[in-house]
């Protein structure tokens, strides 16, 4: 005989409430999405040619970092939006339809001389 | 070839089909179909749908006016509202993230990009570009599947 099966797959747990620290909070992952923008944008100048690819490598690493950050059982979703500094003026909004208890969301923004960052992280626990 | 099971099946399904009045297999095939399509359709999310949810919804708030400041924190706000609202009267089982951002032209770019860490068989995302002659709308729906 081998060791006990772990029956923690992707099929049902049954339980309706993360534990305390799995649970996606607000300010740890605020914290985590400011250190990778002060990381990645402190000097970068907006360049028209270069940041949509920098746009998408930013997502990728925020997503993988908050995956490494072990928030079990929670899909993530990362959205970053990167615009140049032009005194224009804009407006962004979101809104969920979720269950206020388990799931959460950060955002955080970031501004240099050329270019604004803003990103939002949403977490949503599946059960 | 056929496997004798698959043959008896394929035999069943014509039979049902030429004889509808067939109270057994009829109706057992056809249940299943039925109950197939309805469970598809409440556990699916239609990217197109939600397309046309949405964009009906920016057309109806930013179609008639130009960007001005003071309205359009309230703009976004109704917009991801509203589309929130008709998403939901799908009713489906889902959850949904809804995002928009308006942005002035003035010749500045912006760039978006999203991530997702989720099971890309149940869960989806639908993005909407809206334009008029003063500004810039981005609208993200990304739809969760809750698990029953």
């Amino acid at each position: 005989m081998g060791e006990p099966l772990d029956r923690r797959g992707p099929e049902n747990t049954y339980s309706l409430r993360p534990a305390f620290q799995h649970k996606f909070r607000s300010s740890a992952v605020k914290e985590c999405i400011h250190a990778i923008l002060k990381e990645n944008l402190a000097n970068v100048q907006y360049n028209p040619e270069e940041t949509p690819e920098l746009t998408r490598s930013l997502s990728e690493t925020i997503k993988d970092r908050l995956k490494a950050e072990g928030f079990h059982r929670y899909k993530m979703v990362v959205q970053v939006v990167i615009g140049e500094q032009r005194g224009e003026g804009v407006n962004m909004a979101a809104r969920c339809f979720w269950d206020a208890d388990t799931d959460n969301y950060a955002q955080d923004v970031f501004m240099n001389d050329s270019l604004f960052c803003v990103v939002a992280a949403f977490g949503c626990f599946y059960y | 070839m056929l496997f004798p099971s698959q043959r008896r099946r394929i035999k069943l399904s014509r039979f049902s089909l030429f004889n509808p009045a067939s109270p057994l297999l009829g109706t057992t095939i056809a249940q299943q179909k039925r109950q197939e399509l309805v469970l598809s359709h409440w556990m699916t999310f239609n990217a197109e749908e939600a397309h046309n949810i949405v964009k009906e919804c920016i057309e109806g708030i930013l179609g008639k006016v130009d960007y001005n400041h003071n309205k359009v924190n309230q703009w976004t706000a109704t917009i991801v509202e509203q589309s929130l609202t008709h998403l939901v009267k799908l009713g489906k089982t889902y959850k949904y993230i809804v995002t928009c951002a308006v942005m002035q032209k003035c010749g500045a770019g912006l760039h978006t990009a999203s991530s997702c860490f989720w099971d890309t068989t149940t869960d989806g995302t639908c993005t909407v570009r809206w334009e008029n002659r003063t500004m810039n709308c981005i609208v993200n729906v990304f739809a969760i599947a809750v698990v029953l």
